[in-house]
């Protein structure tokens, strides 16, 4: 085995994790209404969203083998990797693809112990960008694109996400209004048996959008690293095993289902009845579809989560958890960042070490100890299918307030 | 800030296909319901405690039934669309009625 091989499989097997986290991580986005709801039983509900992301996963057949130009210079705009970078066998972009997705998967990791849902994307992105800046400088990355498209982090990453959740927010509150004005004077028992199809209908419609959506960042980026180390030429099509491995690696980690994010998503923020998870999971496959045709850029995650906030406003006398929401949003602003901080630190350890073999490794190490350590920490206070659906309770006492301030 | 006019110009877009098919057939769903229930008669509807519900009436029940095959045509244009793109195709809106273009 050449240097490069090692480091290569290094890639690949972090880029599968990678995927696998992209989408217990997820799984909320799609079934956490219907759980909260009890329209389907938690392990039918996960079992049916992975399912549906491994069809989804398998037809995306259009590559999306450019899926770093969005941010970062490593790529030429056919998708190839860019020449000064594929000295020493193509160790240096191996490196920082390496680096970038480890700070992804910790960024998704700790988010999932914390329950919040953050995006994927950006912690995927985030550590890109954070590699790509330690390797070869600010310069490296695609901060605003060159002015003829929607491009560039600003472009494809900012502007999406601060617009995509009140979007997506805006419909699910005007189709909840919407329901519960049509529906007023039928009973609620039959209302809710009705909308329990629907909900059903229309989460599996966004896990199946996600999984063509998802999957294929993830099987751009193996077949980069492939190519870089001159195992692959074609920069049109992927390997067969690239798209089958990333597509079951995204089942695997849907049908896991990340029950913390999904008690959060379906319990914190609104109490949700069956015409609002129906709303709310309408709302983001429209906005989902219509934004991939369009060519818009977006987060699942921020789609679902604004989804379901507006389903919560839409609802006369429905109760929103503010507090909750604000904890989500933070989440969502510091992702990118806080995973950038995290893929250039893996980049830094790894280069210290030589950028060979050796750094490959090491980074790798940190990466299972670090998931390791969450893992461990998550089973203190276990969620899973069993108790997902328990009250929420605001447990937190408020907090102290010093005497003669005014709140 | 280029890209914010091209951020704002999706936004839009998008914004008006969610509200025609995120919130109008998740509509069109409620009235299905709504007529399934004038259909079925009865219990069905809210009715004063203690005396028996409306009618039923074999038109809602049709309705109804429009209605929901309505939205299911919504729904298969919507998994159209994902598969089609999946294999470089794209509906086009272009004669009113959906139909597949190369991209």
């Amino acid at each position: 085995m050449t240097e490069t091989s090692v480091i290569l499989a290094l890639v690949v097997v972090t880029a599968l994790g990678f995927d696998f986290t992209n989408g217990f991580h997820d799984t909320a986005n799609a079934m956490a209404t219907s759980i909260a709801t009890r329209a389907l039983r938690p392990k039918v509900a996960v079992a049916l969203s992975g399912l549906l992301n491994l069809i989804g996963a398998f037809l995306s057949v259009e590559v999306a083998l450019t899926v770093t130009n969005a941010v970062v210079k490593i790529q030429n705009s056919n998708g190839t990797p860019r020449a000064g970078l594929l000295a020493d066998g193509g160790t240096a972009l191996l490196l920082i693809v390496l680096a970038g997705l480890v700070g992804g998967i910790v960024w998704n990791l700790l988010t999932w112990l914390l329950g919040l849902p953050s995006s994927s994307s950006h912690a995927l992105f985030g550590g890109l960008i954070g590699a790509t800046v330690a390797g070869l400088g600010w310069s490296g990355v695609n901060w605003n694109g060159d002015g003829s498209k929607l491009d560039g982090v600003v472009g494809k990453v900012i502007l999406p996400a601060l617009m995509s959740p009140v979007i997506a927010g805006v419909v699910a509150a005007a189709g909840t209004w919407l329901i519960y004005r049509i529906t007023a004077g039928v009973a609620r028992r039959f209302t809710d048996n009705g909308f329990r199809w629907g909900q059903i209908g229309s989460a599996s419609l966004v896990s199946l959008a996600h999984g063509t959506n998802d999957a294929q960042k993830t099987m751009g980026v193996i077949t980069l690293a492939l190519i870089a180390a001159g195992d692959w030429t074609d920069p049109r099509s992927i390997p067969f095993w690239v798209k089958a491995s990333c597509a079951l690696a995204i089942a695997l980690g849907t049908y896991l289902g990340g029950w913390r994010i999904i008690r959060t998503l379906g319990k914190g923020l609104v109490e949700i009845a069956p015409p609002q998870g129906l709303a709310a999971e309408s709302a983001s496959a429209a906005v989902i579809l219509a934004s991939s045709h369009l060519g818009f850029a977006l987060s699942t995650t921020h789609v679902a989560t604004g989804s379901i906030l507006g389903s919560g406003v839409g609802r006369p006398g429905a109760r929103v958890r503010w507090r909750v929401a604000g904890r989500m949003v933070a989440a969502w602003l510091i992702t990118l960042p806080a995973a950038a901080l995290a893929g250039a630190l893996m980049w830094w350890i790894g280069h210290l070490l030589g950028g060979g073999p050796a750094g490959g490794l090491a980074v790798f190490v940190l990466l299972l100890a670090a998931a390791t350590a969450m893992y461990l920490r998550s089973r203190r206070a276990p969620v899973d299918h069993e108790n997902v659906n328990d009250e929420w309770e605001d447990a937190r006492p408020a907090e102290r307030v010093p005497a003669g301030v005014a709140r | 800030m280029h890209n914010l006019g091209f951020a704002l110009e999706g936004a839009w877009q998008v914004l008006a296909a969610g509200l025609l098919l995120g919130a109008g057939l998740p509509a069109l769903f409620g009235l299905g319901i709504r007529a399934l229930a004038y259909g079925a008669g009865g219990d069905a509807e809210e009715h004063a405690a203690g005396v028996r519900g409306p009618a039923a009436h074999r038109l809602g029940t049709v309705a109804a039934w429009l209605l929901f095959a309505l939205v299911l045509a919504g729904v298969a244009l919507g998994i159209t669309f994902i598969v089609a793109s999946g294999f470089g195709k794209t509906l086009s809106f272009a004669h009113l009625v959906p139909t597949l273009v190369d991209k």
